[in-house]
């Protein structure tokens, strides 16, 4: 293990990969930590979705740029991420919910994003299989821009990336301690060995919590289990994700033909248990059969559970903390890790490297729970 | 077609010589079954409209409709009841019905447990009712008679108990999972009915893991062409079904399941071209070996397949001289003349719903893979847990039943429906004495390992 690096990344989930990728490209020495293996955590078992459709500015204009990447990062990382554009349709079910939308499509217009209120009869042409009534749906939001990419493969193309770049990636190692002097990071240790470095990028997910304990900042992050399933593959039948904020539920068929989603159960509480419901089933099965009743038959062929690291707002923490000089964070996302990863991955990048500080970044920082007003974030499946 | 009562779509199939049953998901290429057990998912077809069906152990019926899936499957069209999920409790929930599975069951179950037995099959007795030869070791396991007769006494007992209310049996059932419980343990089965399926959920006090093993594959171009069998699969169309799998077998592996079917094969009147042997020794029982050669089958070691070669199914195959190194030498191939291509090289463990519930696992390649640690008494790392026979580690039917009785009485006694140790201690002895053998090293030295680590 090196004795010294300018930045430490811990986690080997996509986030520290991309960041350990982009400062490296930068010519920084970095070195990654993860405790598994690259992309063991929430990464390796998303739903595989990217989105540009929310209801904070900060969100839209970080997922529009990170689409921007998106679309040309298996040329840049030499290494098929899957990348395809099939669109995100979210189900409106109700008056309110179609105001709300209204309101998020103009804003999401104004920064750029194509995006249109569909009427029922449009649904279908869209993804045919849908069952209007059964939906209960009065609309839906369209961005033929949203899409999918395999989580796995960017995480690998990330890190081999970074490797290419001079980065150390470390896996099955642990972090145990951060050491500090006054207000500075002096040095990491792990389980294999210490590094001296004076900042550390906090990109641990549901773990994050933990590593800032090891240096007295409370995170208010709280770890909650999500279930996702995907069925026996079939014929490529539709290409957009389907979701729905009032019964929670997203599913998509990915690439090679199964369908993949997943739905929350109401009973759900904070906690780091990992094991899946038979609750789910009944739900998952239900919500789906209900949006799409040719599914009936379908058989579940896998159910797994992974975690969603929930801040107050619902929005990542970003940034470098006030009590610690070179504490990076880059945890929170509630959900939407992936499908943000390329342009916070470039945010962080220029703050460390550059000194160069953004809206978005002071938007985000963990200060923002001293106050008791934040925007929430509402868009939130799963 | 046709078929007999009691076949599965697959054995009628290949009886009336159709041997392609889909196609591959990449590459379009014909597919055909390899296990023949319901493990491997190479025999999907469409049945009644309802695609991805296991035909290998899916039951034929009159006047179904049956079809080759190309590449990936339509949806499916079949009606659809509304069930609600039905749930089931009972002591012991033991999950296998085959030599280990039904030991532990009918054990449990004379201990005073409730028990549900779970097989996928449609009937019980796992692989013992292919196996038409006699078994070696000792007396009190059944030497000297044949597996399916095993079979047939064990069904028999389990018969008797479930007449007596003490075992449920549910057959053509899956189970597909383990789930978050309060208290307990919680199974997903998925239950069959017209190659429908309805989910049920089961309660247990304790569940006795007995699933058995998948058959080897190796790499070699065009492994996947329908004729490429697994040797179990072999023994399963001759000896289940009367069904011939082909006319001119090339045999890969000389332990004693390969030199057992082979032998099997020339008494079907099947020619066996011969039997290839990466090892340079011969693995199995000499006895077994010598009546190979004494019907002319040459047993070649260090050797092993190169290629197989046809374009819809299997027409003849390459096999190559190894070096003392285990490496291929080059121009020492020599052509095979063949219709079907036997693989008998070696089992994994089946441990998927092992590695679900948590249980500790490791990699121990005496014991053939990953395999669940486990005490003495066949508990796993989570209380409760039990496993046994070829789950547990590869091993064979004999100390597979040892096993399963253990399992079984440890389960009843653990949850608390007897206090009764005897036998439990008769069965670990015996089973040491099964393994003190020359052929009992591996297994001695695996199960030292998956019970020297296990913390409970």
């Amino acid at each position: 293990m090196k004795k010294k690096a300018d930045v430490v990344v811990i986690g080997g989930g996509v986030n520290g990969c991309a960041i350990a990728y982009n400062l490296a490209k930068k010519g920084l020495d970095v070195a990654l930590i993860e405790k598994k293996y690259l992309s063991s955590g929430a990464t390796g078992c998303c739903g595989a979705g990217i989105r540009q459709q929310w209801s904070t500015k900060e969100n839209v204009e970080l997922a529009i740029k990170s689409v921007k990447i998106f679309e040309k990062l298996s040329d840049e990382l030499k290494e098929d991420i899957e990348f395809r554009q099939g669109g995100y349709l979210i189900i409106i079910h109700n008056d309110k919910e179609m105001e709300q939308a209204k309101e998020n499509v103009r804003m999401q217009k104004s920064l750029g994003l194509t995006v249109d209120i569909l009427q029922p009869d449009q649904i279908i042409d869209i993804v045919s299989i849908l069952d209007i009534k059964g939906m209960k749906a009065i609309g839906a939001t369209f961005c033929p821009k949203d899409g999918h990419a395999n989580p796995f493969k960017t995480t690998f193309a990330y890190a081999k990336a970074a490797k290419s770049f001079g980065a150390s990636v470390y896996t099955h190692t642990k972090v145990t301690g951060i050491q500090t002097e006054k207000k500075s990071i002096t040095e990491v240790n792990t389980d294999k060995g210490k590094i001296k470095t004076s900042i550390v990028v906090n990109s641990a997910g549901v773990w994050s919590k933990q590593i800032a304990e090891m240096v007295g900042i409370t995170l208010p992050n709280k770890p909650y289990r999500k279930e996702i399933m995907a069925t026996e593959r079939l014929k490529p039948i539709f290409d957009a994700m389907v979701i729905s904020f009032k019964d929670g539920i997203y599913f998509s068929q990915q690439k090679e033909g199964q369908i993949v989603g997943g739905i929350p159960i109401p009973e759900e509480i904070s906690g780091y248990h990992t094991a899946p419901t038979v609750s789910f089933l009944e739900h998952m099965s239900k919500t789906l059969t209900s949006y799409a009743p040719c599914l009936k038959h379908v058989n579940l062929l896998r159910h797994w559970t992974g975690f969603y690291d929930v801040t107050p707002d619902a929005r990542p923490i970003l940034g470098e903390v006030e009590k610690l000089n070179g504490f990076i964070q880059c945890n929170g996302f509630s959900g939407h890790g992936f499908m943000l990863c390329p342009m916070v991955a470039r945010i962080l990048t220029d703050y460390i490297a550059d000194n160069k500080s953004t809206q978005i970044l002071e938007k985000l920082n963990l200060e923002r729970f001293k106050g008791k007003n934040f925007d929430k974030e509402v868009y939130i499946v799963g | 077609m046709f078929g007999f009562e009691g076949d599965t779509i697959a054995s009628a199939l290949h009886a009336g010589e159709v041997k392609t049953f889909s196609t591959s998901l990449v590459y379009n290429n014909p597919r055909g079954f390899f296990c023949g057990i319901g493990k491997c998912s190479s025999c999907l077809m469409r049945v009644n409209d309802i695609p991805n069906v296991r035909t290998c152990i899916a039951p034929l019926k009159e006047n179904i409709h049956v079809e080759i899936q190309n590449r990936l499957p339509d949806l499916p069209k079949a009606s659809f009841e509304q069930i609600p999920i039905e749930s089931l409790s009972f002591d012991v929930l033991t999950i296998g019905a085959g030599p280990a599975g039904l030991c532990a069951a009918i054990e449990a179950a004379q201990k005073g447990a409730q028990v549900l037995i779970v097989d996928e099959n449609q009937k019980v007795g796992g692989q013992l009712i292919k196996q038409t030869h006699k078994f070696f070791g000792s007396k009190q396991e059944k030497a000297g008679t044949r597996g399916v007769d095993i079979a047939k006494e064990l069904e028999n007992e389990l018969n008797i108990l479930k007449s007596q209310g003490k075992i449920n049996v549910m057959l053509d059932s899956t189970v597909i999972g383990y789930y978050e419980s309060k208290k307990n343990h919680l199974f997903g089965v998925v239950k069959r009915n017209d190659y429908k399926s309805q989910f049920l959920e089961i309660n247990c006090k304790a569940a006795i893991i007995a699933v058995g093993a998948m058959e080897n594959m190796i790499l070699f171009p065009n492994n996947d062409l329908p004729g490429v069998y697994g040797a179990g699969a072999v023994q399963t169309l001759m000896n289940v079904y009367g069904v011939k799998p082909g006319k001119n077998v090339l045999m890969i592996g000389a332990g004693n399941v390969g030199l057992i079917v082979a032998y099997q094969l020339l008494q079907s009147g099947i020619n066996v071209d011969r039997v290839v042997e990466a090892a340079p020794r011969i693995g199995g029982y000499h006895v077994h070996a010598a009546k190979l050669r004494r019907c002319g089958v040459p047993i070649y070691t260090s050797h092993s397949i190169k290629e197989v070669v046809g374009k819809e199914k299997v027409e003849g195959a390459v096999i190559i001289k190894l070096d003392k190194n285990w490496q291929p030498i080059s121009s020492s191939e020599t052509i095979v003349d063949c219709d079907t291509v036997c693989l008998a090289v070696g089992l994994t463990p089946s441990t998927r719903i092992l590695s679900q519930i948590n249980a500790e696992m490791e990699i121990i390649p005496e014991a053939g893979g990953y395999v669940a640690l486990h005490d003495e008494s066949m508990q796993t790392s989570v209380k409760n847990i039990f496993v046994c026979g070829d789950s547990s580690g590869i091993e064979e039917a004999s100390t597979a039943m040892i096993e399963g009785k253990i399992a079984g009485i440890s389960s009843a006694l653990s949850i608390g429906v007897t206090k009764d140790k005897e036998n439990l201690l008769k069965y670990i002895d015996e089973l040491k004495l099964l393994r003190a053998g020359p052929f009992g090293d591996k297994p001695r030295a695996a199960k030292k390992i998956i019970n020297k680590l296990v913390k409970i």
